[in-house]
């Protein structure tokens, strides 16, 4: 999987490509944590490439929400495919990530 | 409805690249089986991949040589099944109970939970050395 990182001016996208499972997770975290450190309190994850999504991935987007909570901004998601929906709905976690058409929409209302 | 059966086995050390060459495997499965409705694909795939997953992150060795991933797959015109083999491992206390707390603060412990609501049973046995997850999966071909 690969994760690159985007300035869109008011957010940070951050492009997931592949499936997030228990070998990419840790990659998303520290890529998060890399955004936010450089002052990022704005991310939005676009999963549109992202093809597959386990519990350790949705783990991991879970604690990258915290980082960017904590550091007073927030994180959300935009372009989620199939499966990765169905994991959100079976866990209930699209009440907490809810899902963005597109990334642009992510923070429109803010 | 065709009968038709498709078998695949898959075998590694139970380390996290596993999980991907175990995932690749599964694209090939469906490859060959071009019939099965792609919801079933999708929720049969993630299960697999949860207890692969599981076997990795919590398998406890028996010596020195470590745990092997093991992965039997098998089709048929009703039924999906995979045997998931935790090999020279240590036995689970209480495999199938679940993480609890709250889930928005939960960063693990939902791999069970979505296995069980993935599949139609879920059982575990221990035979030898080896813990055997048996995920199976009501699922009948497109016509």
């Amino acid at each position: 999987m690969q994760f690159a990182i985007e300035d869109r001016g008011t957010y940070t996208e951050v492009v997931a490509t592949g499936r997030l499972n228990m070998v990419s997770a840790p990659t998303l975290r520290a890529t998060v944590d890399e955004a936010v450190g450089a002052g990022s309190r704005h991310i939005v994850v676009n999963l549109a490439a992202t093809e597959f999504m386990d519990s350790s991935g949705l783990g991991a987007l879970i604690g990258c929400l915290k980082v960017a909570r904590q550091a007073g901004g927030d994180l959300r998601i935009a372009c989620v495919q199939k499966q990765v929906q169905m994991v959100l709905e079976l866990t209930n976690m699209n009440r907490v990530l809810a899902p963005y058409g597109t990334v642009e929409e992510a923070f429109a209302r803010d | 409805m065709t009968d038709r059966e498709l078998q695949r086995r898959f075998e590694a050390d139970a380390k996290p690249e596993s999980v991907n060459d175990l995932h690749d495997e599964l694209d090939r499965f469906w490859s060959a089986l071009d019939d099965v409705p792609f919801e079933d694909q999708m929720a049969f795939t993630t299960a697999v991949i949860e207890a692969a997953s599981n076997v990795v992150e919590h398998g406890v060795p028996l010596d020195r040589d470590g745990v092997r991933l093991g992965v039997e797959l098998n089709a048929t015109s009703s039924r999906l099944q995979a045997r998931i083999l935790e090999i020279n491992a240590a036995a689970h206390p209480d495999p199938l109970t679940p993480a609890t707390g709250d889930p928005a603060d939960l960063e693990s412990g939902r791999g069970l939970f979505l296995i069980n609501a993935l599949v139609t049973t879920v059982t575990v046995e221990r035979q030898g050395n080896t813990n055997i997850w048996v995920l199976s999966k009501e699922s009948v071909p497109r016509q």
